[in-house]
């Protein structure tokens, strides 16, 4: 959550990092060999897939719901407890409305990384616009877009987040929307800096040179050599998102029901922490692991892409 | 191994609670938690439930309605009649001082009600003194008090929903005042308000003996605001709080097979109900077909709700008032039974037959919320919930913007069915229906001083109101009381918690 | 450096301004002010009453300057709900969450310093991998889960902590550890990169050179340069504390700026929630100048004429 002046003095290395021609068979053998990115990236596609293939894999539907079949302990209450309402029907027993918990995992894991994915991208389009803009123009326009930067830090993002969410009412899209257009800083911050130094290199000078336009140089030269850069920075922002959705539904404000968020099934289960502590430890686990994954991905990134990488 | 690391765990936690059990004496302070904080201890500028039972505590009211007969008894006030329709005289009880020393009079109850019921005085509740013309001093302990127009239910808000202050103080300080030092005659009287909104307050020791709320047996009372009910139970199951309340059923089931705790189920006046928007204030096309709104109240399965989510002797109610409540008929109310068959083919008959979309807007309790949006998706109707804070949702009702709304309503504990069908029904911001014989049958019925009089236009306006399912009844709220076993504490229908009454087990 | 200051100072305020803008506008476009404070049982007409009393009715832009100028000289005046001036409530919430900051930060600091040098004497060692376990974990953890998760070991299973509100320092420990863990990461990570980036400097290997000892090398020089983006880090992410502390002092009930935020949202009391949201931009933007400052007068370097 930091975007912080001190960041931009890692950030040469993305740059240069990819002038060195070598750097692709580089960068596979860096990838592979680098433990957490392994682990991160195996954790990642198991969720994504689990999502893709949501309707083939949960063994119930994730709505339907039976008042009478509520709050059924998940099997291993079997195995410890000799519990008998727990079987294997409902592996992870059933939520408040008797719906099967893990089918509504297996479908959370979509909002989840919906949520994570669209915030970024959002937020993305925003900052990387802001911060190239700023970065490729610098003075007066670098000057008005740090103006924004700063006001934009200055505002509390879990505040600002509640106010609007809770005064005109919360829904998948609002939530979305909120956290894309409050999470861009760091995007901004990044590509301003990046766009700086770019701006000085001879592909830029003699793009200049032929005529071509700042447009075209925006999007033809600088952004394609700062990729990596913004993969981290979303990496960064898709964790964040996960994680403020669930902080806004720990308030009741984030994605409804009967939605199934990772977030808002973290929520509604805190009530149950003294009585039924698996309710909250399953999306917990799950919440955790997401975040876990997208954060070791970044980590990886940033080590693979910089010369100084720790693996 | 699993059992076994809880059982060590459940004895380790059986240690710590038996620690607080030390003092069992009327010196022990009774810790409890509220869910909000009270927006302003001057009654008149406060509309949440916390701030009514606060001023319960701290000031008294001119008559008191027996929680448990529905009688009316003597509190500031002993004797009480209609002189004609609109002039009540009453007679004050003397001997009575307020907690700052100064003695109880007809002045105060002229200077209170004279300025709470200008209308200048923006006081938030306006609804239960609005009725008030002026009040005029007979002699020392007498009042005379005028009304606009007659006011059958008058006795009904003058029982504890008008605290007396004391005049020359509330003329000094005025609200702000009263805000920071309240000052009443109440069974306990206000020791600190510290920063941290912990209320502590401590017995009144000069509480006249023949009140009907009694002398309290418990001397100190700490009340804390605490948001979350996780948090709450965690304080209670620590010993870092002695009462709680409005835990979800669920829990509450559960806490009370834990050694050292008791939990008590109390049926409230307060009613559950799904309001659709009938005249179309919202714009929404299907909800104005009235076999649209049979269709959603047949739907609905409200006795499985009440049986597996609400819980602890909670009922269906097909009225939309409070059985508690004068002028209530059930049997007046026009009753649909859970027919999901019925619900698809008056939605086919309707030209819904494919199902709509409609948005459910709620505030209380997500849980059954969710339960319905399930039951009318059953049928085909694509419901999605917007979920906000109360005050948030009120604004948008009285904009007219909501189409469809899962709410309750308290009627502020007065048994009287004007408080909740006339509140709605009447042409105010909250009414979705505009529905005007039903407004005139409703003036009638809470202006009328003939019982039977009221009593038949309250039958008329439910029929109305059910026929039409401009609102669909769901059920009776029941408040869960959690607390520490050794405390004695009674619950009652009202959702008022009357600490006066509660004592230590010996 | 007074004109430097000079330029900081009226950015601060022109930032402080647009944030208070952007915020009167989103909450005003979202909430109607005459219904919020009307309450449960006012008619129309009492809402319109109210409306122009107030003054809703006039252009938003006039309602602003109107506001505004009140503010500048600290009167954002009374909230809707409780009808008491905004700027008391909020003095009587700041000391909690500036102690909860406060407590948070050092927290952070305390873990996240000597996990951050000892990762960087021994890069890729178990003590580089447990530190960045350790991190990971706090950025990948829900607060409000953590924290829950927390409160049932320490305060109802062990009974060592009080689970809920703020009256001595024993209440600040877990509220501050969640609040802290989260922000640990960052200052690992640029503490372990930091002391790399001096250790493999020019002057500490010519101290090193001349003979110094090599904990008065790491800890006079290496930390010492270190610290420099440690300071403004800890400026930023107090920051983002007092911001983010709403779910914290929800869930611990303690009463402080997050907790009267959060009140005042879910009662649409729109004064308050403009009071808080100016209040820690302004808090924010002074903590960086005042990092700026700092970091000019620990690195004579960056002095900024």
């Amino acid at each position: 959550m930091s975007a912080t002046p001190q960041d931009d003095k890692n950030l040469p290395d993305f740059g240069a990092a990819l002038s060195e021609p070598s750097a692709g068979q580089m960068l596979r053998r860096r990838v592979f060999g680098h433990t957490g990115l392994v682990i991160g990236g195996t954790i990642l596609l198991i969720i994504a897939l689990m999502a893709l293939l949501a309707p083939l894999i949960a063994p119930h539907d994730p709505y339907a719901h039976n008042l009478a079949n509520r709050l059924v302990p998940p099997i291993w209450h079997d195995w410890f407890y000799d519990d008998p309402r727990a079987t294997w029907t409902h592996i992870f027993g059933t939520d408040h409305q008797g719906r099967d918990y893990l089918s509504r995992i297996i479908y959370g894991a979509r909002i989840s990384l919906l949520i994570g994915f669209s915030a970024a991208i959002i937020s993305g389009v925003i900052g990387c616009t802001l911060g190239l803009v700023a970065g490729y123009y610098g003075g007066r326009v670098d000057m008005v877009v740090n103006f924004i930067i700063t006001t934009r830090l200055a505002m509390p993002v879990i505040l600002v987040a509640l106010a609007v969410v809770a005064l005109m009412g919360s829904s998948l899209t609002i939530v979305v929307l909120v956290l894309g257009f409050l999470l861009w800083d760091q995007f901004a911050v990044v590509m301003r800096t990046l766009a700086m130094q770019m701006r000085e290199f001879d592909f830029v000078t003699s793009a200049q040179a032929l005529g071509c336009s700042p447009r075209y140089i925006i999007m033809r030269e600088i952004l394609p050599n700062v990729l990596n850069a913004l993969l981290v920075v979303m990496t960064i922002e898709m964790a964040n998102a996960i994680l403020l959705e669930a902080a806004l539904s720990f308030l009741g404000l984030g994605v409804q029901p009967p939605l199934p968020s990772w977030g808002l099934m973290l929520s509604q289960a805190k009530d149950e922490i003294f009585f039924d502590p698996w309710m909250i430890t399953i999306p917990g686990l799950a919440l955790l692991m997401l975040v876990l994954a997208i954060n070791l991905i970044g980590d990886g990134l940033r080590d693979v892409t910089s010369p100084e990488g720790r693996s | 191994m699993g059992s076994l690391r809880r059982n060590v765990l459940l004895a380790a936690t059986a240690l710590v609670f038996s620690a607080g059990a030390a003092f069992a004496d009327e010196d022990r302070p009774l810790r409890v938690a509220w869910d909000f904080e009270i927006d302003n201890l001057d009654q008149y500028y406060n509309t949440n439930r916390e701030g009514i039972i606060f001023a319960r505590h701290v000031w008294d009211a001119l008559i008191y309605r027996n929680p448990d007969t529905f009688e009316y008894e003597p509190l500031l006030a002993t004797d009480w009649e209609w002189a004609d329709d609109t002039t009540i005289e009453m007679t004050l009880r003397e001997g009575v001082t307020f907690h700052n020393g100064d003695s109880f009079s007809a002045d105060d109850v002229v200077y209170t009600l004279n300025t709470v019921s200008d209308p200048d005085s923006g006081v938030l509740a306006s609804r239960n003194v609005d009725w008030i013309e002026s009040a005029e001093k007979l002699d020392d302990y007498r009042v005379r008090i005028n009304l606009h127009e007659p006011f059958p239910a008058a006795f009904e808000y003058l029982s504890e929903a008008i605290p007396i202050y004391p005049g020359d103080y509330y003329r000094e300080v005025g609200p702000e005042g009263m805000n920071e030092n309240p000052v009443g005659t109440g069974p306990y009287q206000v020791e600190s308000i510290d920063p941290q909104r912990e209320y502590v307050l401590v017995r009144n020791e000069d509480y006249y003996e023949d009140s009907p709320k009694g002398i309290p047996a418990i001397r100190e009372l700490h009340i804390r605001t605490i948001t979350d009910k996780s948090t709450q139970m965690a304080e209670l199951l620590s010993d870092g709080l002695d009462w709680v309340w409005r835990l979800p059923a669920d829990q509450a089931e559960r806490l009370e097979r834990r050694p050292g705790f008791e939990v008590k189920f109390g049926e409230a006046m307060r009613i559950g109900y799904m309001g659709l928007d009938a005249a179309g204030r919202s714009g929404h096309e299907a909800l104005q077909d009235v076999r649209v709104r049979k269709a959603i109240a047949h739907a609905i399965d409200r006795e499985s709700i009440v049986e597996n989510m609400v819980r602890g002797d909670a009922r269906v109610i097909h009225a939309p008032c409070s059985p508690f409540q004068f002028g209530c008929d059930e049997d007046a109310a026009v009753k649909y039974d859970y027919d999901p068959d019925r619900a698809r083919e008056l939605l086919e008959e309707a030209g819904y037959g494919d199902g709509f979309e409609m948005t459910l807007y709620a505030f209380r309790d997500r849980r059954w919320t969710e339960s319905i949006l399930g039951y009318l998706a059953d049928v085909g109707i694509d419901a999605n919930m917007q979920f906000m804070q109360y005050f948030a949702l009120r604004d948008l009702n009285h904009e007219g913007t909501t189409s469809a709304f899962h709410m309750d309503w308290g009627s502020y504990s007065i048994a009287d069915a004007s408080a909740v069908v006339s509140h709605f029904f009447k042409g105010s911001p909250d009414d979705f229906a505009q529905d005007e014989e039903l407004q005139q049958w409703l003036e009638i019925a809470d202006n009328s001083i003939d019982e039977e009089e009221r009593l038949e236009n309250y039958r008329n306006a439910i029929q109305r109101i059910t026929e039409e399912v401009y609102w669909l009844p769901l059920h009776t709220f029941v408040i869960s009381y959690a607390f520490t076993e050794d405390l004695d504490m009674q619950a009652y229908p009202d959702e008022i918690a009357r600490y006066y009454t509660y004592s230590w087990k010996e | 450096m007074l004109r430097f200051l000079f330029r900081r100072l009226v950015m601060a305020a022109a930032v402080a301004v647009a944030v208070s803008l952007i915020t009167f506008t989103l909450t005003n476009f979202a909430s109607d002010p005459a219904i919020a404070m009307a309450g449960d049982t006012a008619s129309a007409a009492e809402i319109q009453q109210i409306r122009e009393r107030e003054g809703f009715d006039r252009p938003l832009v006039v309602q602003y300057a109107d506001w505004l100028s009140s503010a500048v000289v600290g009167d954002f005046g009374y909230s809707y709900r409780m009808r008491v001036p905004v700027s008391d409530l909020i003095l009587s919430r700041i000391p909690v969450t500036m102690m909860l900051g406060g407590a948070a930060l050092t927290f952070a600091i305390v873990l996240a310093i000597p996990m951050g040098v000892l990762a960087a004497l021994r890069p890729n060692s178990w003590i580089d991998r447990t530190a960045l376990g350790v991190a990971v974990l706090g950025q990948a953890m829900p607060t409000f889960w953590f924290a829950l998760m927390m409160m049932v070991v320490f305060s109802v299973f062990l009974g060592w902590l009080p689970a809920s509100g703020a009256r001595s320092w024993q209440h600040f420990i877990m509220p501050a550890i969640a609040l802290g863990y989260y922000a640990t990461p960052a200052f690992m990570r640029l503490t372990r990169a930091g002391m790399l980036e001096v250790m493999r400097s020019d002057y500490i290997r010519t101290a090193r050179a001349k003979g110094l000892r090599p904990h008065v090398v790491l800890f006079h020089h290496g930390l010492r340069n270190a610290i420099i983006p440690i300071v403004s880090l800890a400026a930023v992410q107090f920051g983002f504390m007092l911001g983010g502390s709403v779910v914290i002092e929800t869930l611990f009930s303690m009463p402080g700026l997050g907790f009267l935020a959060w009140e005042s949202i879910s009662r649409a009391d729109l004064p308050v929630i403009q009071a808080i949201v100016l209040v820690i931009a302004v808090f924010y933007v002074l903590l960086n100048l005042m990092a700026d400052l700092a970091n000019a007068y620990l690195d004579p370097r960056i002095r900024i004429g």
